[in-house]
Parts: structure tokens; sequence; C-alpha cells
């Protein structure tokens, strides 16, 4: 077994105290990671970058470290070669389902070991150092719940499991927090799928966490909830604990804060600023089904302007290839007027999630 | 939603074991406590004692009386009741993966392991016990056969429950397993002879019956003390394999 950490690059995204308005390029900020990523602090950055000049396989710290790790069942890898740091503050572990990212949060809370590389979690194994447990919480993707107990019992018995002095009362506290004390005595088999993830945000409170770990946590919650439970991840990361949110919906995302790491197909893919993982997403060469009741002569049209890379005709649609979908969008109403066709149809067919990570897996 | 983000209260990041041992009881208890499985058992447990009912009503010999309660009582009743309850004590909570609750916690493995059996033996031992010794005191044999009946109970419950709690801590079809070692290893393999007959459990219970009733059984030939301290020492030893094994153990 490999445990050496790879060597760390340079930075590829701005630390935590970097503005949002950072004039990072999308392509620079968006390229595989080899540096400590969102949140990693200016001295780790120094560190190690400065050690990589030197050739020297340096580990990354933060409180979060995960250095060169790999997860392989059987003949399946799961998580490949994965590194990265982060610190205090909210960052989104974005990928599509069956990325990867869960088995990482596994590997990063110690429910399973690496087959490769370390994870370290405030500078501990999360596997073998009881004492870092209880430091760190976290919100399991899995919509597990003791059915037949109240919430309130439920997040009491994770506030005695935790050694909280005051159990019962923190217990009140943490379903406080996430708007579920009135119905605190209801068994938690009777809640709703939203409520439950609230019930497991409020257990993973108790212990005042300096390391936060959710997988999925705004799975079946309802906008509003969204909305509360992200400004509540947002306070927290805001007092300075290391708040790490797994989302494969990108909308989510947006919400959870400017820190993205894009992991797909179990590779760290990207990681940056969500502005510039947008940005990549128009900027990036897209596929529009354009139904018209001519065709041909909307094709020739959009090639003679310049404006496709490629296209397909079909009886009654053309699909096209384009980098700038913004162009073909302004363009296509006055070219249907000039030429008096009808368009029946603008159909993106790779406006999705799932084909930029695509690009992104492709173009590494 | 308030803007209070810190605990009303200390955190110790620390649970003392016989802390742990009790919220775990507490919990495993209650998570094992279904009617449908209780009112199961129960009728299971109660066929000893219509048995012992009915050899009573003749006139049974003590060979009679302790060959039933040794072959449905301590070879089927206990095991199977104790099989139920002791492998679901930590293999429910891993095949639900709510063990995640108490595995990611700072607690030692072992009281986990250790209170989650006694909490299996909770249930187990008043299921079993009761129907048991009611029905070796229905049988009309005598008070030998009753204590015998009840010591053996206790030593059988304590230690199948510790053995198939380690099997549903280590293995995800714990009740296949636990029947294919009930049925088939005590129940078939180790009749074979005495060599193997002493890596049985059940060999160890008859002894003891035997030896509070003088009856003749087979497979039967040790001491009260042999009987009662090896099965004791195996559920020990099956309670601290199973802590080492609930610390090496991947966690869903």
């Amino acid at each position: 077994m490999n445990d050496q950490p790879r060597p760390s690059g340079p930075p590829k995204m701005p630390s935590s105290s970097t503005p949002a308005s950072s004039s990072t390029p999308a392509n620079s900020a968006f390229a595989p990671p080899s540096g400590p990523p969102a949140g990693a602090s200016t001295a780790t950055t120094s560190t190690a970058t400065n050690n990589a000049a030197a050739g020297v396989a340096v580990p990354l710290t933060g409180m979060i470290a995960v250095n060169g790790v790999s997860k392989f069942f059987g003949s399946v890898v799961a998580v490949s070669e994965v590194s990265f740091a982060i610190n205090g503050g909210v960052t989104a572990l974005l990928g599509p389902n069956g990325a990867g990212k869960s088995t990482l949060f596994r590997m990063m809370c110690g429910l399973t070991t690496p087959s490769r590389g370390t994870v370290e979690l405030l500078g501990a194994d999360p596997r073998h150092d009881r004492s870092v447990r209880g430091r760190v919480s976290l919100v399991p993707q899995q919509d597990a719940l003791f059915d037949h107990v109240s919430a309130l019992d439920f997040v009491t018995v994770a506030a005695q499991t935790q050694g909280v002095d005051s159990p019962v009362e923190v217990a009140r506290w943490a379903l406080e927090q996430v708007d579920l004390a009135d119905v605190g005595e209801k068994p938690v088999g009777q809640f709703s799928k939203g409520m439950r993830q609230r019930v497991k945000v409020a257990s993973a409170l108790v212990n005042d966490p300096e390391v936060l770990i959710l997988d999925e946590p705004l799975t079946g919650l309802d906008p509003v909830q969204r909305r509360r439970l992200t400004a509540l991840f947002h306070r927290l990361g805001d007092d300075g604990r290391c708040v790490l949110v797994s989302s494969h919906v990108l909308d989510e995302v947006a919400r959870l804060g400017s820190r993205v790491l894009v992991i797909a197909q179990g590779r760290l893919v990207a990681s940056g600023d969500y502005r510039d993982l947008r940005e990549l997403m128009d900027d990036r060469p897209h596929r529009i089904r354009l139904g018209a009741s001519e065709p041909r002569r909307l094709a020739t049209a959009l090639v003679e302007r310049g404006l496709v890379g490629g296209l397909t005709l079909d009886a009654d649609s053309v699909t096209v290839d384009t980098n700038d979908a913004d162009a073909i969008g302004r363009a296509l109403a006055p070219i249907a007027v000039e030429l008096g066709i009808r368009l029946t149809e603008i159909n993106p067919l790779d406006d999705d999630l799932e084909s930029v990570f695509r690009y992104l897996v492709e173009r590494r | 939603m308030s803007t209070i983000e810190r605990p009303p209260a200390g955190v110790n990041r620390s649970v003392p074991p016989g802390r742990a041992l009790a919220i775990t009881y507490r919990v495993v208890l209650r998570q094992l406590t279904s009617r449908g499985r209780i009112i199961a058992l129960t009728l299971l447990a109660l066929v000893a004692t219509v048995a012992g009912f009915a050899l009573g009503q003749g006139d049974a010999a003590l060979d009679d009386a302790v060959q039933l309660i040794a072959s449905l009582g301590f070879a089927v009743v206990v095991p199977v009741v104790a099989l139920v309850f002791g492998g679901a004590a930590i293999g429910d909570l891993r095949d639900d993966k709510t063990l995640v609750y108490f595995w990611l916690r700072p607690m030692d493995r072992w009281p986990i392991v250790v209170g989650a059996a006694l909490a299996a033996m909770t249930l187990a031992a008043p299921i079993t016990l009761i129907p048991v010794v009611l029905a070796a005191i229905l049988t009309g044999a005598g008070s030998g056969i009753v204590s015998g009946t009840l010591i053996a109970g206790v030593v059988a419950v304590i230690a199948y429950v510790s053995v198939f709690t380690l099997f549903g801590v280590w293995l995800k079809r714990f009740i296949v397993w636990g029947l294919a070692y009930i049925l088939i290893w005590e129940g078939f393999i180790a009749q074979a002879g005495p060599g193997v007959a002493r890596f049985a459990l059940r060999k160890y219970t008859r002894s003891i019956l035997v030896d509070q009733t003088g009856a003749d059984l087979d497979l039967a030939d040790f001491s009260l003390v042999v009987g009662i301290v090896v099965p004791i020492v195996v559920a020990a030893l099956a309670l601290v394999v199973g802590a080492w094994r609930l610390n090496k153990q991947e966690i869903d």
C-alpha cells in the first residue's frame, strides 16, 4: 500500500480571504487540483508551493487534509488519487450520484480505510484516534434513524454519546437550530424526509464540532428549509468551523458558497470558486437542437455567420455544436425572421451537471 | 431560526466506558423491543412449557424429563431466542446503518458490544428462562431438574447471546450463520462424539442438567464447574473479539 502523498503543486484556488470578485481565469481555477484548494490557509499554501517547487513531497495540511487517497472495492475504483486540504468556512463537494462523494466522506470520518493515501482530520487519524471523533460530526447520506424514538430522544442520545454535559438541554437547542423544537416529542418514524434530514443535522450540532461533514443534507427539504439550513451552514462556517457539504445539484452549490470541489468518476476533477465553475459551464462547447420548418436553410445561415462548429441535420431539426450559446440565442430569432423560417424547438442537449462533469473528466 | 451557534452546555469530547455502556444498553434495548418479535419468540418458548406439562401428566421418568428440557429447551428455544436478540443487537444497527451513531463517537468499542449484548440478554432471559423452567416444574420430576434448568438456562443465555452478538458484529447474514451453528454444528456434527461435542455449547448445558439431576444423557460428562465456567469464558471471549472486530469494521 502506498501511503506516500502525491507532491503538492501550486494553489489553484483563492484562499478563504480572497475577495469573491477574484479575477482568476476560469480555466486556471478549474484545472485538476494538485495544490491546496478552497480554504487552505496562506501558510499551508505557501509551504506546499515552496516544497513542491523544491521537488519534495509534502502532505497538504488543513482541518481536513486528504493526500493521494484512493479506495478500491475489488476491481472497482470508487475514489482515485484525490488530494485536497480545507480549513474553516463552507466548502461544497459537487459531483453526480456515484461519483465517490460518500466514499470520500466515509474515509474522512474513518468509517472506512483508504486503499491508498492518508486522511487527516484536525491533524489526527479519524479511524484510530478516538479523541478526534468528539470534535467532528457527520450527517450521513442514508436515511437511517432510530425510528421508534422521538426527535428529542434521538438528538439527546447523540449528545450523550458525544459526552455533552446537559444532553437534553443541548438537544432542545439543536432542534431549535433546525426549526424542529415544536415537534421534538414526535417519533422520527413519523417524520417526512426533510424533517428527518433536519434531525440528522441537529444531532450533528450537539458536540459543537470543529469539522462538520454533511452528505447531501439538503435532499428532501422544501425551498424554505433549504435556505434556512444553508444559512445555518454559513453561520457555522463564518464561526471558523470547517463545513464540508456534498451535493449533486448545482443550484444547491450556488447557495452553499463560493468554494467548490468537483468530483466525478472518483477523481477530483476541479476545485475553485463556484463562479468559475459557472463560467466554465457557459463557456464550454454546447450542443443545441433547433427544431425548424426548414432546418437545412437555417443550418446554412448559421454556418455562414460562423456561429456553429459542427452540425447534424434531421428532417425537422438541426443539432449544432457551438462554443458560444449566447450568440446563437441572440442570432436565432433575426435569422428566422429574415429567412421566414418557423422555429419549433430550441433544446440544449447538454445543459446539465452531468455533461459538465463529463467535460471536466475528458478535459483532464 | 435562532442565531445561537454554540450548544448551551460543555462538551467533554469523551464518554467514559460505563456511560457508553449504559447509553448503548438503553438504545439497543429499545430497538430490540418489537412487539411482534417478542410475541413470536414467547410462543416458541411456550412450546417447551406445553411439552413439559404434557409429560408431567403421565408417569414421566426423570431421564425423559431431562431429555425434554435438554432437547427442546436448550437445543431449540434458548439458542434460537438468543440468536434473534443477540444477532440483532449489533446486526440490526449495522443493517439499518444506524451503527454510525455509535461508531463515530468518542467512545471505546467494548462498551458498545457489551451494552448491546446485555440488552439482548435482558430480553432473551425472561422469554426463555420462565417458560423452560416452568416446563421443568411441570414435568414433576423433582427439584434437581428445576435448579439444573435454571443454572443451565442462565449460563446458556449468557453464552449464546454473546456468541450471536459476535455473529451480528461480524457476519452480514448472522441469522443464517446462527441457524447453521445451531442446527448443523450443534444438532448434527457435534453429536458425532465427545471430541467434537466439547466445541458445542449444548454439551455444557447438558452437563449442568446431568450434574443437578443424575439423569442419563449422552455427551454430558463435564462437571458443574466446567459446565458453567467454559461457557462464561466463551461468552467473554466472544465479546472481546466482537469489540476488536467492531473496531476494524468498515461502517456504512
